[in-house]
Formats: C-alpha cells, structure tokens, sequence
C-alpha cells in the first residue's frame, strides 16, 4: 500500500548538512500495524512526518496506492497523526476536537455529527464530550486524540510515541486497547516507539532503525530469533557475544574443538556468535551442542527465574537464565563450577563488525 | 470544644484577617489616592455650581449635567438639545474606532513579524517597538508633523523623485490626525499580540494542517481564537485613550475638528465652566465602561461560540 522508495533526508546544506535518514526502503502493506523502532535521534519522527507531509524527502520517492505523494501538502493526504503531545485544541471540546478534521474538509453537519458519535463511542468518550479538552487526564487526552485523528477515516494513522507520556499501568492498557481497535477496524497503523516491549507485543512488523539507516525489517518473532546483526540482536532482547571461527563448516569456539554446524550459513574465517541467556542449558547434553566448563561469578534472583553469570575458561563471560522450578535437578550457588552447553540451533552466526574485532 | 479554645481560635483568624489586609494596604492606598479620590472629587465638581473665574463654588446644582445635554437656544432662551456635543462624541468614537481598527491592521503583521523571529533578535525588535514610549508625546507628534507637513520629509521626497509636482497638503487632514493616532497608540496594540502569538503553541497549526484544515482554516478556527485575548486586551488597551485623545488631534488637525478631549480641556481652561468639564469627563468615563462591559461580554461569548 505504502511504497517508501529509497528515502532519504538531509537537514541543512553543504558542510553542515544532517543525513537524519540514508535511503530508506519499506513497504508496508494494507491493515499491518507496522513499527518504526530506534534509539533516540535515529530518525523515526524524521520518517514519520515525511509520511505525514510536514518534510519533504531529499530523495528517493513515497508511493501510496500507485501514487507519488512527495509533493501533496499535508493536509491533502489521507494520512493523519497522533502527536506525541496530542496537541488538542484547548479551546475547544472533546466533541469539537473530533469534528475538526472532518468539518475542516467540508462533510455536511449530519455527516460530522453521526461519525463524532461512533468515534466517541469507540474510544468510550461520549460522557465527556462536552468537556474542554484541557480539562481532562493524559489517558482521556489520548483517547480523544485518537478519535480525531481516526474520525476522517486516514488510509494510514501514524503514531509518534503516543503512549510514552502515560504511566506504565495506563500504557500497558492502552496498548491492548490500540492493538484490539486496530485489528477490529482493519486499520493500518505506523506506530513510532524506543520501547522494545511495546514494539514486540504489539506489532506485525517492526522496522529496527539506527543512524538513519534500516537495521532490519522482520515479525516480532523473526527479529528476536534472527537478528540481522549485533545492533538489532542487543536492542532487542538480551544477548551474549562470543567470539567464534568458521572453518570448513565447523565452528571453533572457547578453546573448543571444532564441531560441525546443522546448516553452513557463514564464510570461513571469524564471526560472532549470539545466544540468547534464557536458551544457555545449564549440564551437558549428548549432541549438537558445545559444552564449556566455567565459574559462576553472580547470580541474581528475579522471581520466575534466576540470572548467572558464567565466566568461561577462556575469559568471556557468558550470562544464562535459568527457569526457577522446584523440581529443577541442579541449584545454582555463586562461585560453583559447572558445565553449561550451548545447543547448536540456538547459536546465531552475525557477520563480525569493526567493533567486534577490537 | 471549650470556650477559651473557641476564643483563641477566633484570635487567630482575627490576626490573620488583619494581616491581610496590611499586605493589601499599599495597593490600596495607591488605588484610593490616584484613582478613587480624582474621581469623587469629578463627581462632586460636576454637580457643583460654577465659579465666575473657573474652578466651583460650593452649593448643588445640575447645571453642569445640564449643559452636556442641553443647551440654551440662542433667541428665546429655551432648552434645546445639545446637537453639537454628540457630533463632537460621535468624532471622537468614530476616530477612536478608525485608530483602533488602524493599529490592528499593522500591529497584527508586526506582532507577528517579531514573535516569529530566533529569541535573540526578538529582544531586539522589541526594544524598537519600545522606544517612542521613552519620548514625550508632544515630541513624536511634532516628529510625525515633520515628515508630512508642506515642505517636511515626504513632500521633499516624493517632489525629488517626481511623483508629484506640487506638495500634497497632509498636514491638518483627518488623514493627519488617523496617521498620528496610529502612530502613536500602535505599540500598545502590538505588544499584548506579541506576547499572545509568542504563546501560540505551533503544533495546533500543525495538527490543524494535518487535519486537512487549509492555511485560511486553520487561521480562522485555531490560531485567531487562540489569540484573541490578546487582540482584546491590545483593542482595549488602544480604545479607550484615543477615545479621550486630545494632544494629537489638535496638533496633527489643527484644532480643526473638535475632539471631545478637546472639549473637556475647552470648559476647564478658556470655557471656566468647571462643572461642565467634569461632568463630560464623567460621561466619557461613563460611556467607556459601557463599551468595556459590552465588548469583554461579546469576548467571552465569542471565545466559546468560536470554539
Ligand atoms: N529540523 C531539523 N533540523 C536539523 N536536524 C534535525 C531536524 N529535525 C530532526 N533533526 C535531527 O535528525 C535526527 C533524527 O531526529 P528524529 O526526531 O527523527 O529522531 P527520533 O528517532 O524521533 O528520536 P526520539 O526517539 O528522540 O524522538 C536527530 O539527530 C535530530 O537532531
Ligand atoms: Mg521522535
């Protein structure tokens, strides 16, 4: 539905020139809820309001249903925003802010008032649609910011950060709230957030960005389980890095002799080697795994799980979880030796960066 | 709860009363000395009886309220409106009016122009705007004479480059007068604009944009209501001394056209009918409350129906 074709955008000229987005290329199809998540200053509100017409690229091309929008001022195109800071019109009310966007288009007064109605209804503020919109919580805010962005029926709603100013309670609500409306409308979202939690539990599709530029594109669970490289695998989730060698479709780590890999996906020569702490088995096991031997230097009890952390005979420091059951077979004690293996499906081969190496 | 406790609460709330209204006492001595007091004694001048060589004698009289609204006929002595104070009102309503209109329709774009500006250079501009108000008003007036009258700045200016070939006669127009006025009185409208737009949270227009309104949409339904305290206050703030301006009209009309400030300043010096004087400064004070009450009632209803 939307084509974003090598986008790019530069602030300023000449020698000062920002490059807040290198040659961006997304699709992002009809009824997905689609994500755009980054460190801070990455460039998603950059992205974002290209989308919504308030910049205009410095390349490249955004194509909605076949059509070029680039040059479509902003409130032409059928996109429409939640803002960070929901910026309601405070002079007017609940019901007012919701009418504008159709009224500021021309629809008839019956028009207005019947879709005001269902989207009231929707976000369940119609007791308080004639409430000044100053007057009302961040999560009532929200609310009506929502209904009026939706009320024109936008081809895309985009978000930026709209629950970040919310407490945790309220956030962890409203993101159910927001995904179920999403999904019972058909609606198709392009929802900004640096919130990791926030951007697996809700999306279909999560684009990592950093820099400027697109790390990976992939489902929630593709991205914590293939992870295209060391910056998307530590940002999302927790990971350990080992260092690793390839050769002739054996791997060599820790000191270890080399085993044969299940599938040869890398060149020979050094890779890094990413496992996730809860997929570390604590034991040996009998095949397709490497067992090293180690100490355990911390351990921290969290509840359902208990984290250690393992320093291995060669130096590096491995962290595991380990699940907390009563009939577990080991328990774990702080300065205790012990075998942990790494099964060999749970290992992820990243192409080695110039930080690695250092 | 026992007596003493009642007495002694009552003590406290007794010494707090009283310390408020010592904090409160400055203000109000300034307010009783400059503003009450002058007023009473207008009050009490306008229905004193005049004296032979101005200033009042003691005894009631209606004379003077009289005189703002009657006047005797000049052949047979009987009472007939007088006509010529409600031109001179009307004038000075409707220049007042015309300055107001005048200073909005500049102040708006100027007031604009700065708030728009990086923070830094704003202080700068706004110390421009500023300083005529460190001048005497005398003095910017006579400044103003000097660019437009027969041989002043203008006329040479324009006869040098050969737009016209004799000068134009500006000076003691009712052009003159609406030039000097607007001149005068402007800052007093840009400065609550200024500090209402600098208010302004730009991303409501933005919002508003994004909301499909056009430019002139997102104008009319959220930046102007928005502002609009700040162009009441600016109106108000303009209004209500130009409607009892009297140094400018006569020195850029010639005392020509009678101002109603003009009047009053007439009765209390060559006129030496203090009651009168006093009784059309009371009228005018009146009339201004009347517009006041009437004009923030319509703000207030219009800030809501707007919204
Ligand atoms: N108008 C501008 N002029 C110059 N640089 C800008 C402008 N807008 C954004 N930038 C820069 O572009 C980069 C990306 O900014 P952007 O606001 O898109 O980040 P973000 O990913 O939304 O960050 P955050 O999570 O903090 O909101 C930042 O380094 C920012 O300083
Ligand atoms: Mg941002």
């Amino acid at each position: 539905m939307l084509d974003i074709r090598s986008l790019s955008k530069k602030f300023g000229a000449g020698n000062s020139a920002f490059h807040a987005l290198k040659s961006i290329d997304i699709t992002i199809e009809e009824g997905e809820f689609f994500t755009l998540l980054g460190p801070s200053g990455c460039g998603k509100t950059t992205l974002l309001r290209m989308i919504a017409g308030f910049e205009q690229p410095s390349g490249g091309q955004l194509v909605l249903d076949g059509k070029d929008i680039a040059m479509i001022p902003p409130n032409n195109r059928p996109v429409n925003t939640v803002f960070q800071s929901y910026a309601l019109f405070p002079h007017m009310t609940v019901a007012q802010n919701v009418a504008f966007g159709l009224e500021a288009r021309g629809a008839t007064p019956s028009e207005v008032a019947g879709r005001v109605d269902e989207m009231l209804e929707i976000v369940q503020m119609s007791h308080l649609r004639d409430r000044k919109s100053s007057q009302m919580s961040g999560g009532q805010q929200q609310r009506v910011a929502l209904a009026r962005a939706l009320a024109p029926r936008p081809r895309i709603l985009l978000l930026d950060e709209p629950l970040s100013a919310l407490d945790l309670k309220l956030r962890k609500q409203m993101q159910v709230e927001l995904k179920r409306l999403q999904r019972e409308m058909g609606l198709t979202f392009i929802f900004v957030t640096h919130d990791q939690d926030e951007a697996l539990t809700m999306s279909d599709r999560i684009a990592v960005m950093e820099g400027g530029t697109l790390q990976q594109v992939s489902d929630p669970r593709a991205l914590y389980d293939h992870p295209a490289n060391r910056f998307v695998a530590e940002f999302i989730g927790d990971a350990n890095f080992l260092a690793g060698v390839i050769a002739d479709a054996k791997l060599g780590m820790a000191g270890q002799p080399p085993v044969p890999l299940p599938r040869n996906e890398a060149a020979n020569g050094p890779v890094t080697v990413m496992i996730r702490p809860e997929q570390v088995v604590v034991g040996p096991l009998a095949k397709d795994a490497i067992t090293l031997n180690g100490r355990i230097e911390t351990l921290v009890f969290s509840g359902n799980d208990t984290q250690a952390s393992v320093r291995l005979q060669n130096g590096e420091t491995l962290r595991l979880r380990a699940q907390n059951n009563l009939h577990a077979e080991t328990t774990l004690t702080e300065g205790q030796r012990l075998q942990v293996s790494l099964p060999l499906d749970a290992l992820r081969l990243l192409p080695q960066e110039a930080a690695d190496a250092a | 709860m026992p007596r003493s406790a009642i007495a002694s609460e009552r003590a406290v709330i007794r010494a707090e009363t009283r310390r408020r209204w010592s904090l409160a006492l400055p203000a109000l001595t300034v307010i009783t000395l400059c503003s009450i007091l002058p007023l009473v004694v207008m009050v009490g001048y306008s229905f004193m009886e005049k004296g032979q060589y101005g200033n009042v004698e003691w005894g009631f009289s209606l004379e003077g309220w009289r005189a703002v609204i009657l006047e005797k006929d000049f052949f047979d002595d009987s009472y007939i409106p007088a006509t010529a104070h409600l031109t001179i009102l009307g004038r000075s309503v409707a220049l007042a009016l015309l300055t107001t209109a005048l200073t909005f329709v500049f102040g708006i774009p100027t007031a604009w122009f700065i708030a728009t500006r990086s923070p830094s250079t704003r202080a700068f501009w706004m110390f421009l705007i500023t300083v005529p108000f460190w001048t005497n008003l005398l003095v910017r007036t006579i400044a103003i004479q000097e660019v437009i009258r027969a041989d002043g700045t203008l006329n040479r200016l324009l006869l040098a480059t050969g737009i016209i070939d004799e000068p134009l006669q500006m000076m003691f127009t009712n052009g003159a007068v609406l030039v000097g006025m607007t001149y005068v009185y402007l800052p007093l409208m840009v400065l609550p604009v200024y500090a209402a737009i600098e208010k302004f949270d730009f991303r409501l227009a933005e919002a508003a944009y994004d909301l499909h309104a056009s430019r002139f949409y997102c104008l009319r339904k959220v930046v102007l209501p928005l502002m609009w305290p700040g162009i009441a206050a600016g109106s108000i703030l303009v209004f209500i001394p130009a409607l009892g301006a009297y140094v400018t009209p006569r020195l850029m009309g010639g005392g020509r056209a009678m101002m109603w400030g003009n009047l009053i300043d007439l009765q209390f010096g060559q006129g030496r009918n203090w009651p009168l004087g006093a009784a059309l400064s009371i009228a005018l004070t009146l009339v201004v409350l009347g517009a006041m009450v009437w004009y923030i009632r319509r703000v207030a209803k219009g800030g809501e129906s707007i919204g």
